[in-house]
């Protein structure tokens, strides 16, 4: 048999062929724009989906059907208005044109929201309960309200279908408010709407019927549930087992998509979109379960991010469809890729999920590693070769910044050499990757490592560049990605230059060895903070964690502080926020840290034995002002150029000299997905 | 004196001749120990033309042997036919004596070239036996140009010097015996003997006068014993075609097998067969042994040939390829003899190897070879909305034959490709969809005559309850079977391999096609497409068309080398030296082609199987896609 056969096997969802088991699941894109109408930018993000192969697209996760379920935060599809069709319409061409299928997923989110925005909304729930995760308060809905919500998904249902769409999910999944009604933990009502099982069933119940009734038999319907809310007073799995039986009874739910884990608590959140530290499909047999009780096709997604992992679960009939929502958001040509049988060319996703760590802050959903995902219009997934002239790039370092630069010039068709004074690429992802947990981030490099070789980049390792060397390849283009350092001289108290205090990266990289008696002091509150103290814990060490900022972690993203949490609890790691790190100095064999309430001025002291310095980076600017003068563009990006994503005008002069151009953090320090735009945008047009 | 050397001559030549006369009996004798086959006595009456058109073609193309050849064989004929006027019936004349004069320095001349070729030989010549013949030749011709030299004048008659009537006694005893004796003997000179009948009495009679026979014979399945199992088993003039082997290996040369060390050399099987149906051992066998086989083995009539005369490994590394009949001057059909074995094999002992038992069971089971679901033949259309026979229609200008790489990842993009062009060009197609059989190439090359007449019967019962006027495939295998197999079980259609059909819509500007800029592009000419059905020029004409100068391979057109997917050969898997693919890629970059275009679903998996670093391999129809000017459907 075939190594992927068991993908690509058609299957029929009502009477709709889906042409292979792959899905792109229902995910808040956040670029549903003016009032929830779907943009270009939209559309293009599906149809790529669909050139790269992908079966079925279900888009526009929580897209609200009523005016009292709030799009603005997410800035989800608005299907309470007739406004949408022709724009539905659109997207089904585009998504069609390439034989891809795609339907929508709609809801009322119930008090799962915010109300404090767009039309001020009361918001809604079976009981009034307030919602943890979104801070949401509510008021028990009234009969009217039910009544009005049925109808409202029934119509929103028809204009998914009068746009051209293949189906509707039903999301009731996610504590939005058809499972509201079902969770005994919201739902408290004594009335013919809550209860009873069949009472916490009818609003689902009537909606679904009100729905069939609107769209008729062939169109397709689907319900996304919980396989188990993991909530001692929710849903279990044995609950859900019996709900997705009695709606599969009626025969009117066309496929049935599960997801493991509720998630109106943070912690529980984080386990909906697993990230890099949970192990591949950890909640398959949630789905599988559900699949024993139901007669139509159950589709899973969850940690499904290999073409092998997917032919695993489906070969063994786990269930009918996976989803590889993530794996897209990385790879929208994945299916593609395998059936070119270049599945190492696959960007793999490595579960940072800086996308949907972004869409819970309600910025629009973007790749950590894949610049071009959602910028479809500006950002090519596929580089074509250039017809100008080939030039002769030099790119200083093989950090994120470098690597994207030396495969775009590479694809361009550009005689490219990377110089990396280490042995291996991958920059500050490498350090990224020594921390407990974080070890997948690697994959990033992994695929750059491979993409580099399959285009013959000549990358010269172990190699500091000087200015002399640079000259002596006789660039036509230089690119500046040599990084940063660690900035933990900042502060002169700290007693960095006596070599008091240590990196977080002296640490990761095991150039220093770890105390035993640690304290750890992050400004940065990002990964990295966490990272050392989990690192630090991992080896034995009594650790705290102390920030001047509001929490430990506080910009680490909701789907991925939970479970850094989760370790540091358990090592009993000590948190503590609002204190800064003011003085360092040596007593005997011990360091006294002397820290100072940010808001109090009261000051208390540490005796540990290993201060820890996270505080972020300090550009490398050496080579940039050494190369910078003789440079034909005097180091200037044309930013102007650079956000319309057009090509540097300084490219036009093709007489001698050099164009010198640096990006990463070598500039400032931002992040990798920056340093891979950046390297994008500017190389693409070379 | 010179009375004594005609009393001489005449008496040798009546006591050789004689000999000859019953050796050639009894040479008749042992080809009539095969199978009753149709005797195509008119075919006698065209050696002449067969000879001097048909097989000089073949032969000419090595100049140095065709001129040797007509030197030597022209001067051979006249000389001999001048000998037996002057010498047995005694006519004499001086335009006679001149004649024979220029006859025998004709054939003289030619045996100087003979002769030369010999002095440092090509492994692919046998010795042997065929190490004499130079001498034979030089001998006889020296002989009678001596006597004819003092017959015209032009030099005084030899009267008196016995020394010289004993030399030229002992020329021409030499010399009849081997032209007249060995003839008929199973000396060298055989191959004119038998040649010449071969070529009168061929099987494949619609070979010659430039036509082509390429499809398999069918096999009657009601006969108590299927296939070859022993030498008799063979038709007549098969075992009359091996004696025609002139052992020349210009089939060794071009044999892909050979080259990659498996253990086939198609002129020894030939010689084998010889062996087989004369008895005896393969001990004088003096050219290239099967690689890697060592030791002498045993045949006659009656016995039976694999693993007594040939080990079963020969016979199952053929690729079918046909590389062999293309070069064999004499024409013999290598191809038929080793299915005709194979048959045996397949179909009375179920000897087949490596994983070809569990193709066949495949193709039993589940109508495909690689036992897929046969409701699943459609699966990789599942987003082309193709119109299905049967479901979608009745009727369609062109049934579109999806063949087995409806169920290959890589050769679904050939057909994504093939699709999409004939959309371009606003083609009415349609597929039969799951309806679709195997042809039964595979089975039929494996031996399994009984699964492919199956296979072949329900095709032609679902191809009849449609209308449509031309088949058009992607599949050289599925073409030749279709074009040139099924007619003998009632299936006539007018079948295109896809790049005949869309060289037809580019000819028609129904497909516009831009220039692409590849860099060096060679084109692998499929042997089913090239040798066996003669269509080397349209898949070229669509790559120029796309602004692409092919560069040729060393081994191209009618000389291509075979991709090693052919005949089975890629699962019975016989182990040799190196992979067939493996030469042919690089054969590519021997001319450093950065892409090879192939226009067979089998060469592109082979190459495609080829370890990196190699050229890109693309079915013609994907460059094409490329490089097609879409306008936008509305």
């Amino acid at each position: 048999m075939a190594q992927f056969d068991a993908l690509f096997k058609p299957l029929k969802i009502n009477n709709l062929t889906i042409r292979n088991r792959v899905v792109s699941t229902a995910h808040a894109e956040v670029y549903a724009t003016e009032g929830g109408m779907t943009t270009e930018r939209y559309v293009k993000y599906y149809e790529e989906k669909a050139k790269g192969g992908c079966g079925l697209c279900i888009c526009g996760g929580s897209s609200v059907v009523s005016i009292d379920s709030p799009q603005g935060w997410w800035k989800s599809v608005n299907l309470s208005t007739d406004r949408i069709i022709p724009h539905f319409q659109n997207l089904a061409d585009a998504v069609h044109k390439h034989g891809g299928k795609i339907m929508i997923q709609i809801t009322h989110m119930g008090r799962r929201s915010r109300w404090d925005g767009d039309n001020w909304t009361t918001l809604l729930s079976p009981s009034g309960i307030r919602e943890p995760v979104h801070r949401a308060t509510c008021k028990t809905i009234e009969v009217e309200e039910i009544t009005r919500i049925i109808d409202d998904f029934a119509k929103a249902a028809g204009r998914a279908k009068a746009g051209g769409l293949d189906g509707v999910e039903l999301s009731c999944v996610h504590q939005h408010l058809i499972d509201q009604f079902w969770s005994p933990r919201v739902n408290k009502r004594t009335d013919e709407w809550g209860g009873s099982f069949e009472n916490r069933m009818r609003f689902g119940m009537e909606v679904l019927k009100a729905v069939r009734e609107e769209v008729g038999p062939d169109f397709v319907v689907g319900m996304r549930i919980t396989g188990d809310e993991f909530h001692a007073d929710g849903l279990n799995h044995e609950d859900m087992k019996a709900i997705a039986a009695y709606y599969n009874e009626t025969g009117l739910v066309d496929f049935f998509s599960v997801v493991g884990s509720g998630c109106d608590t943070h912690n529980t959140l984080a386990n909906v979109i697993p990230n890099m530290s949970y192990p591949p499909e950890p909640f398959l047999h949630l789905a599988a379960g559900i699949k024993e009780v139901v007669s139509v096709p159950v589709m899973h997604a969850q940690n499904i991010k290999d073409p092998n992992q997917a032919q695993r679960i489906l070969e063994s009939g786990y269930v009918d469809f996976v989803g590889m929502t993530r794996a897209h958001i990385a790879d929208p040509h994945l299916i593609a890729k395998i059936k070119l049988g270049q599945t190492d060319q696959i960007r793999q996703c490595v579960g940072a999920n800086y996308c949907i760590d972004r869409q819970y802050q309600g910025l629009d959903v973007l790749c950590i590693q894949n610049a071009a995902t959602s910028r479809e219009s500006t950002m090519p997934h596929i580089i074509e070769k250039t017809t100008g002239v080939i030039r002769n790039v030099v790119i200083i370092g093989g950090g994120p910044a470098g690597m994207e630069s030396a495969r775009v010039c590479a694809e361009r068709g550009h005689n490219v050499t990377l110089i990396e004074k280490n042995s291996e690429l991958g920059g500050q992802i490498t350090i990224a990757a020594k921390a407990p947990q974080r070890d997948q981030i690697a994959g990033i490099t992994r695929w750059y490592a491979l993409e580099l070789a399959r285009l013959e980049v000549d990358i010269k390792f172990n190699t500091e560049a000087d200015e002399a060397m640079i000259r002596g390849l006789n660039p036509d283009v230089v690119i500046l990605a040599t990084g940063a350092k660690p900035f933990i001289s900042q502060n002169p108290e700290w007693g960095a230059d006596d070599g008091l205090v240590v990196s977080s990266w002296d640490v990761l990289n095991g150039e220093v060895a770890p105390g035993k008696n640690v304290l750890v002091y992050d400004t940065i509150c990002e990964f990295s903070g966490l990272s050392v103290a989990d690192f630090l814990a991992q080896t034995g060490a009594k650790v705290e964690i102390v920030t001047d900022d509001i929490k430990p972690g506080a910009a680490v993203g909701g789907t991925t502080f939970p479970t850094y949490y989760r370790s540091l609890y358990e090592q009993e790691v000590i948190m503590t926020s609002d204190l800064m790190l003011e003085k360092v100095y040596r007593e005997d064999s011990n360091l006294i840290a002397v820290l100072e309430n940010e808001y109090t001025g009261q000051k208390e002291e540490r005796v540990v034995d290993q201060i820890v310095i996270e505080n972020g980076t300090r550009p490398d600017e050496v080579l940039y002002y050494q190369l910078k003068s003789d440079s034909k563009n005097k180091g200037q990006i044309d930013i102007e150029a650079l956000y319309d994503a057009k090509p540097q005008p300084a490219l036009s002069d093709n007489e001698g000299g050099y164009l010198l151009y640096r990006i990463g953090d070598c500039v400032a320090q931002r992040n990798t997905h920056a340093a891979i735009y950046d390297a994008l945008r500017l190389c693409k047009d070379f | 004196m010179a009375d004594y050397l005609s009393q001489i001559i005449f008496w040798l030549g009546i006591t050789l001749i004689t000999l000859g006369v019953i050796g050639a009996m009894r040479r008749i004798r042992l080809w009539r120990q095969g199978q009753s086959s149709t005797v195509h006595w008119k075919g006698l009456l065209q050696i002449p033309k067969r000879y001097l058109v048909d097989l000089h073609h073949v032969v000419a193309r090595d100049k140095y042997i065709s001129n040797t050849h007509v030197a030597t064989a022209g001067g051979f004929v006249l000389t001999s036919v001048l000998v037996i006027i002057v010498y047995l019936f005694g006519i004499k004349g001086a335009v006679l004596n001149w004649l024979m004069l220029f006859s025998s320095a004709l054939m003289l001349v030619g045996a100087v070239f003979v002769f030369k070729r010999r002095i440092n030989p090509p492994a692919n010549l046998s010795k042997g036996k065929w190490s004499r013949l130079p001498y034979s030749l030089l001998i006889y011709s020296t002989t009678f140009l001596l006597l004819a030299l003092p017959a015209t004048g032009l030099l005084p008659d030899y009267t008196g010097s016995y020394l010289m009537i004993a030399l030229l006694s002992v020329g021409v005893f030499w010399g009849f015996s081997e032209m007249y004796f060995g003839i008929t003997w199973g000396g060298p000179m055989k191959h004119a003997f038998a040649g010449a009948l071969h070529l009168g009495l061929h099987r494949r009679q619609e070979r010659f006068g430039g036509g082509r026979s390429t499809g398999l014979k069918a096999l009657d399945l009601d006969k108590d014993s299927l296939g070859v199992e022993k030498p008799e088993d063979f038709k007549w003039n098969q075992l009359l075609s091996f004696d025609a082997c002139v052992e020349c290996g210009r089939c060794e040369k071009a044999c892909p097998a050979f080259a990659a060390g498996q253990p086939l050399n198609p002129k020894k099987l030939i010689q084998d067969m010889v062996v087989g149906m004369a008895g005896g051992d393969t001990a004088k066998f003096a050219g290239s042994p099967y690689p890697g086989v060592t030791g002498t083995y045993k045949g006659g009539a009656i016995i039976p040939i694999v693993d007594t005369l040939v080990p079963a490994n020969t016979i199952w590394s053929c690729t079918t390829c046909r590389a062999c009949v293309e070069e064999c001057p004499m024409m013999i059909e290598h191809v038929d003899a080793i299915v005709d074995m194979r048959r045996h094999q397949t179909l009375e002992k179920g000897n087949t190897p490596g994983k070809s038992a569990e193709l066949l069971e495949n193709l039993k089971t589940t109508d495909n070879p690689n036992g897929y679901a046969p409701d699943s033949r459609m699966d990789w259309a599942a987003d082309q909305n193709l119109k299905v026979f049967g479901e979608d229609t009745q009727q369609a200008d062109v049934l579109l034959w999806m063949g087995d790489a409806a169920f290959d990842l890589r050769n679904q993009r050939t057909l994504r490709a093939t699709v999409a062009l004939l959309r371009a060009a606003s083609v009415d197609f349609a597929v039969i969809g799951n309806q679709e059989c195997d042809v039964g190439d595979a089975a039929r090359r494996l031996g399994d005559e009984a699964t492919f007449q199956r296979l072949t019967k329900d095709n032609i019962a679902t191809l009849s309850k449609y209308q449509f006027k031309h088949i058009v495939t992607t599949d050289p295998h599925v073409f030749h079977s279709l074009k040139n197999e099924y007619p003998d079980f009632g299936g006539h259609y007018s079948v295109y391999h896809h790049t005949q059909f869309l060289a037809e819509l580019v000819q028609q500007s129904k497909l516009k096609l831009n220039s692409t800029s590849l860099g060096d592009v060679t084109y692998h000419d499929p042997c089913y497409l090239g040798r066996y059905n003669g269509e080397f020029d349209a898949p070229r004409y669509l790559l120029e068309s796309m602004g692409i100068s092919v560069k040729e391979m060393e081994r191209s057109q009618r000389r291509s080398r075979c991709c090693g997917g052919g005949g089975g050969a890629p699962i019975t898997d016989i182990p040799g030296e190196q992979r067939i693919p493996d030469m042919r890629i690089a054969d590519a970059k021997e001319i450093n082609a950065g892409t090879v275009a192939v226009a067979c679903p089998q060469c592109n998996a082979m190459f495609e199987g080829v370890v990196a670093p190699r050229p890109d391999i693309k079915d013609v129809a994907e460059l094409m896609l490329d490089a097609t000017v879409f306008e936008e459907a509305h």
